[in-house]
């Protein structure tokens, strides 16, 4: 089969599987956001089991590979407790998955949203008390938007790594890109032992990745007012 | 005290999660016959199990749906990564493995294995012109070359047992990438896959295959201690009498392997 033939059964194959990647990528980002935030909640409270317990699941969490946590989330139900509670099938992998990587960055994001929170002046506070604000409102009118700002550039860089490591997921046999890729090394779709569709999916990641520093670019611009 | 109950809350939450519905004393084929699908761990392999359109087909994938169709459930397949085909078993993720599997002495401690349907050997697959190539009749003949092979392979096995000095990669393909590389200067694969993949006309035309170092069986593994395995046994000789297998293997050019 010549490239211009297997170029559009590459190609479709390819997208079918980044499209797994994208929707693994937002619906992690969709559950990881609020997470993290109550997570460092937990993490900064004065109540100290709480917090112990929360700063020992970051841990956890932080210092293991994703990579065994998406095999152990993924089959020690079934092994050990002989209920495997994610059914069968690409559903139940992709649930498994979003789950790990939902739990992971939270964890992730934990810390960044706690350095950001921390990071705020105490006078804000402060100047809130004084204007006769209540505590949740001075923590959603000023310390959250300033935090906000804050944390950006380092949460853009989380993010951008989220994407390339959705390719983790394929330990567990989602299909996304990668997996999509490496299939034609072995053979799929009458295509065996062909390199290229693997280094290909690159593209796939360089220029989403690409967009989405467009975007944090933008949105920093956005939230350049409080200077 | 708000937080305490809500820890506690969470704790419960958690553990409901987990303990839930395991029925302990079912049998494997009451368990199949309960959820009405039998869930067959797959990868794509052609001639065994591949896909056209969305439909998965192949000498193992259109027995795997008879074989179904004989105990009355639907079949599903569903592509696993090679590497946690134990775990996929022993989670229930599937039901059994139905895919060109050789039945090495890890697969046998590891599973409930059918009687073997299929043939298949393991095969040095060297770059065409390489030295080697006039000389060598026997696998003794490649000792001190590089190999590459699957981790976890029938071909691992092999080099190891020929004392060579190799390198274990992720899959076959990725074998045969080393070679064409020249990062090894052989590698081991099924004869199967050899036929497909190596060769004049093939995506490796510059390789080619020479020495067969084994004879080994293709089998299907199930849960360990399965009644399903007795029923497939069951189901392979019907199919063996009434020529159902030879008429699928003739369809997809592998009744020179088959185990009559």
């Amino acid at each position: 089969m010549s490239f211009s033939q297997q170029l559009p059964i590459v190609f479709e194959a390819l997208n079918v599987g980044f499209l797994q990647t994208l929707k693994l990528f937002f619906v992690t980002l969709l559950g990881a956001l609020p997470l993290g935030l109550l997570i460092s909640f937990g993490s900064m409270s004065k109540f100290k089991p709480l917090s112990g317990l929360i700063k020992t699941v970051v841990w956890i969490v932080r210092g293991s590979p994703l990579m065994i946590q998406l095999l152990i989330i993924y089959y020690f139900p079934g092994l050990v407790f002989q209920n495997n509670i994610w059914g069968s099938g690409e559903n139940g992998r992709f649930l498994a998955a979003a789950v790990s990587f939902i739990i992971n960055y939270a964890c992730y994001f934990s810390e960044i949203y706690r350095g950001g929170i921390q990071g705020v002046p105490k006078g804000q506070q402060e100047a809130g008390q004084v204007l006769g604000l209540k505590k949740n409102q001075i923590f959603f009118k000023i310390t959250l938007l300033q935090m906000i700002k804050q944390i950006v550039p380092p949460m853009s860089n989380e993010i951008i790594t989220l994407v390339k490591d959705t390719s983790l997921a394929r330990i567990i046999a989602l299909q996304e890109v990668i997996w999509a890729g490496e299939a034609f090394m072995k053979g799929s779709n009458g295509i065996s032992g062909q390199i290229w569709p693997l280094f290909f999916t690159a593209v796939y990641y360089l220029a989403f990745n690409g967009i989405l520093t467009l975007l944090f670019g933008k949105l920093e611009k956005k939230l350049s007012y409080f200077k | 005290m708000k937080k305490i109950i809500a820890l506690i809350l969470t704790t419960l939450a958690i553990a409901t999660l987990f303990t839930g519905c395991g029925k302990k004393n079912q049998t494997d084929l009451e368990y199949v016959k309960e959820k009405g699908t039998l869930i067959v761990g797959i990868t794509d392999f052609e001639p065994m199990d591949y896909k056209k359109g969305s439909e998965w087909i192949g000498f193992d994938a259109d027995l795997a749906k008879k074989f179904g169709k004989s105990l009355g459930v639907k079949v599903e397949f569903t592509e696993i990564n090679w590497d946690n085909k134990v775990m996929e078993l022993d989670g229930k993720q599937i039901d059994c493995v139905w895919n060109g599997m050789t039945l090495t002495d890890e697969v046998k401690n590891a599973m409930s294995t059918s009687e073997a349907y299929c043939n298949n050997s393991q095969v040095i697959v060297i770059k065409k012109g390489a030295k080697i190539s006039d000389t060598a009749k026997e696998g003794d003949d490649f000792k001190g070359y590089k190999f590459a092979v699957e981790k976890g392979s029938a071909g691992k096995d092999m080099a190891e047992k020929y004392g060579y000095e190799y390198t274990e990669v992720d899959s076959q393909a990725k074998a045969l990438m080393e070679v064409n590389a020249g990062t090894a200067n052989c590698a081991i694969i099924d004869s199967l896959m050899a036929a497909a993949m190596v060769g004049e006309g093939t995506s490796y035309s510059n390789l080619k295959y020479t020495v067969s170092l084994n004879e080994e069986l293709y089998g299907v593994g199930f849960r360990k201690n399965s009644d399903l395995t007795a029923k497939l046994n069951e189901f392979f000789k019907t199919a063996k009498e009434d020529g159902t297998m030879q008429a699928i293997a003739e369809q997809y050019k592998v009744q020179a392997a088959l185990i009559k």
